[in-house]
């Protein structure tokens, strides 16, 4: 029996126990969901080892560890994650997650700075420019509803309130319709979205029905 | 000693946060070398973060199984498969035909089939939201999402069902932008509270 014939009776055999979900929740599907989580799992190990792990610590730790001397910090910070796993010692491992989380934060303060805010920013400018436009009209009140889109929906998550004399936090009443506007910028955008996944979904869908399929008439054609 | 541990690693996270913010903005030797050798390191301890996350998997299920729990035949059938698979994938490779055998074999059918069942799923949903919860914004919500499947679907037929997606986008677009610069925000927020310390996940209390 071929590698391929076996990957396609295996794919064919959890496809259909996935499937059985829509009978709902039950012994085949949950047995398909643990394999998958076990499989993926272990496939992300080898793929750590293979491609961060060894060329980027134990490589080069073997080959030169003079010039890599550096490299023991995150190797003993590495080991001492393993203290994690202790709840007696596992105060070891929050250097480790210091350093993980300090430059994780460090990253993420500059992707959202360089990487989203200036760039949207930026875009939501460049929209206003109509130099070369066939219809500049259109662009312009293409650029303000965009503009006020964007606007409205952050306005939407602005929950400053001060107290009535009820006592009760009361939102500003312009604020208050601000952002109910905002709110149905925020169901346009998701329904769009929404849409968008289920198209994913479909698409899907109609790839693993015709594998079941295809796989079917092989199997009739042989 | 808990004291002196919070202390440290509050002392380690400011550093290495500042330093690596400081060689993205300030391209002074030595800041931006400074931060790719701490970006390294994070990537090789978030590698082995993985591992003994992977770890505790394993113990969480073995415990499972040791105490007879139910679900523990799942427990064991996890324990096996995640055992061989990496054992077998870190001695021979992710690019072993036995190993590309358990992607072509179980993660993509599995995960293109939950994927498909998501479709089955987000129409349940939808309706059980009609049911809940009938305002404006909810019936906007599906209307929209359900004008832009039947304009996708009706594109080859009716050409002009072209301009009402991008109608549709014009709108969706300037909501996805008000999302992604609050998101942006929050992201900000909170990674400077980390680096201010003013929030430490990392045990530092």
């Amino acid at each position: 029996m071929n590698i391929e014939l076996i990957s396609a009776i295996v794919g064919f055999t959890l496809t259909l126990l996935v499937f059985s979900y829509l009978f709902g929740d039950n012994p085949l599907f949950r047995f398909a969901v643990y394999l998958f989580i076990g499989v993926s799992s272990g496939y992300a190990a080898a793929v750590i080892w293979h491609y961060v792990l060894m060329p980027k610590l134990i490589t080069p730790l073997m080959n030169d560890p003079n010039r890599n001397i550096l490299l023991i910090v995150p190797l003993v910070l590495s080991f001492s994650l393993l203290a994690k796993l202790l709840p007696r010692i596992s105060w070891l491992g929050a250097f480790a997650m210091a350093i993980l989380v300090g430059v994780g934060a460090a990253a993420a303060v500059g992707g959202a700075l360089l990487g989203t805010l200036i760039p949207q920013a930026q875009a939501s400018i460049d929209a206003f420019g109509l130099g070369g436009a066939s219809n500049p009209f259109a662009k312009l009140g293409e650029a303000v509803v965009m503009l006020a889109g964007t606007v409205l929906t952050l306005a939407a998550f602005h929950f400053g309130a001060k107290r009535a004399p009820d006592g009760t936090p009361k939102r500003n009443v312009l604020v208050e319709w601000v952002a109910w506007f905002g709110r149905l910028f925020i169901a346009i955008t998701f329904g769009v979205l929404f849409a968008g996944v289920y198209l994913a979904a479909l698409v899907a869908m109609i790839e693993r029905l015709g594998s079941i399929i295809q796989f079917i008439l092989q199997l009739i054609g042989s | 000693m808990r004291r002196i541990v919070s202390v440290f690693s509050a002392i380690f996270a400011i550093s290495a946060g500042i330093l690596v913010l400081l060689g993205y903005f300030v391209r002074i030797d030595p800041l931006p070398q400074v931060r790719d050798l701490l970006i390294d390191w994070t990537v090789i301890i978030a590698g082995a973060a993985v591992f003994v996350g992977i770890l505790n998997l394993i113990m969480v299920h073995m415990e499972k199984i040791r105490t007879r729990q139910k679900g523990a035949g799942y427990g064991a059938l996890l324990v096996i498969s995640l055992f061989f698979t990496a054992v077998y994938g870190v001695v021979f490779g992710p690019e072993d035909p036995l190993m590309r055998l358990s992607v072509d074999a179980v993660i993509i059918p599995v995960e293109g089939t939950l994927m498909a069942l998501l479709a089955v799923t987000l129409i349940y949903a939808s309706i059980r939201l009609l049911r809940r919860r009938v305002d404006i914004a909810s019936v906007i919500f599906l209307a929209v999402a359900l004008a832009f499947l039947i304009a996708v679907v009706l594109i080859p037929i009716i050409p002009v069902s072209n301009s009402f997606l991008q109608f549709l986008a014009m709108f969706s677009r300037g909501g996805a932008r008000g999302l992604l610069i609050g998101i942006a925000l929050g992201t900000l927020l909170t990674g400077l509270r980390v680096l201010f310390g003013a929030d430490r996940p990392y045990g530092g209390n």
